[in-house]
């Protein structure tokens, strides 16, 4: 017993080491060949940005299939059937692990999302991020407008609004940009919890830490919830965007407790 | 824009438009801690700064201010 156990922790260990390793490998073909190869062969913008949306997509959801299959994790998915990334949406979610985007980039392929000013300035990400045309974090005065006037074309968006990873053992706390862009636009908004037990690539831990069990992943997606549900009308944008990301807040935090409480 | 003129300035939009106490307004009242602004308020502040001093402050110095004092240290240098 006690050897399989060895085993089974020195195999999610290698295995987790070989997956950044065909995470990194795989980016920089995709980044130098594939995307640049897209730029040529989809001249049309808008067809290409979904296009290259639906690859990055079908990359994660085959890397994360990939990190199941080699049994370094598990998952399962609640509320698939609030998943419609047709929608035009606001997709806010925690953010205990790294490969949170990964996860919901392949539950939301055609969803935009923000990405850090260094990533976009990478030579090999660069036309990645430029095919797909998600948003850069580079100037934080047009992040916002930025956000706001995608959502009003009608497409749907994700943030995360803790900005970076969860403080594990540490309540949950939002900046209030998701909650400004809510409050903006007034597109409907899906909140998504996720969950990793035991923790598993949190922000504390260095990325070739594996836990002694195998971490299990839970995204359970809440049905989708107007504005006015989350504050009240007639206020200051100023109040409205300030209760918007508590009740958001509460409403993520408290389903993240029942589920460690029912796990 | 002269520094009193442009404090005042300052003091304005925090209390009209954050909700901040007038009386609680000093050239070292922490923003954030104090006066309880938000990041998205700092912004705001920013892109008015900006329109009434023609000056753009970058955002890397903009993230290291604390102060009204700060604020007006960063537009000096900007």
């Amino acid at each position: 017993m006690r050897l399989l156990k060895f085993i089974d922790h020195f195999w999610r260990l290698v295995a987790t080491t070989l997956s950044f390793i065909v995470f990194g490998v795989g980016g920089l073909i995709m980044g130098v060949l594939v995307f640049p190869l897209l730029f040529v062969f989809v001249r049309d913008s808008e067809r290409r940005k979904f296009t290259a949306r639906r690859l990055v997509g079908k990359a994660f959801g085959g890397f994360w299939e990939m990190m199941r299959v080699m049994r370094i994790l598990d998952y399962k998915i609640e509320g698939a059937e609030h998943i419609d990334d047709t929608r035009n949406q606001l997709i806010v979610a925690n953010h205990p692990t790294l490969i949170d985007v990964v996860i919901l980039t392949s539950l939301f392929p055609r969803a935009n999302c923000v990405i850090k000013g260094a990533v976009t300035r990478n030579l090999f990400m660069r036309s990645v991020v430029r095919a797909a045309d998600y948003i850069s974090n580079s100037q934080p005065e047009e992040l916002l407008g930025s956000c706001v006037a995608y959502l009003q074309s009608g497409g749907s968006l994700m943030l995360f609004p803790e900005g970076t990873r969860s403080r594990a053992g540490e309540g949950l706390v939002f900046k209030p940009g998701a909650a400004t862009v809510a409050a903006r636009t007034g597109v409907a908004v899906l909140p998504v919890v996720i969950r990793c037990n035991p923790l598993f690539l949190t922000k504390e831990l260095p990325w070739y830490f594996v836990p002694a069990t195998r971490p299990r992943f839970t995204i359970r997606v809440l049905p989708p919830c107007s504005t006015s549900e989350l504050a009240d009308g007639g206020l200051s944008e100023r109040v409205r965007r300030q209760q918007l990301n508590e009740s958001l807040r509460e409403r993520i935090g408290s389903e993240l407790k029942r589920m460690e409480f029912s796990a | 824009m002269d520094t009193e003129n442009l404090y005042l300035k300052i003091r304005d939009i925090l209390v009209e438009q954050f909700d901040v106490e007038e009386s609680s307004v000093t050239m070292d009242a922490n923003l954030y801690e104090e006066l309880e602004i938000d990041s998205i308020d700092a912004v705001d502040l920013l892109v008015q700064l900006k329109e009434v001093t023609g000056r753009k402050i970058a955002p890397e110095t903009f993230k290291e201010v604390r102060t009204i004092r700060d604020v007006l240290d960063a537009i000096a240098v900007s």
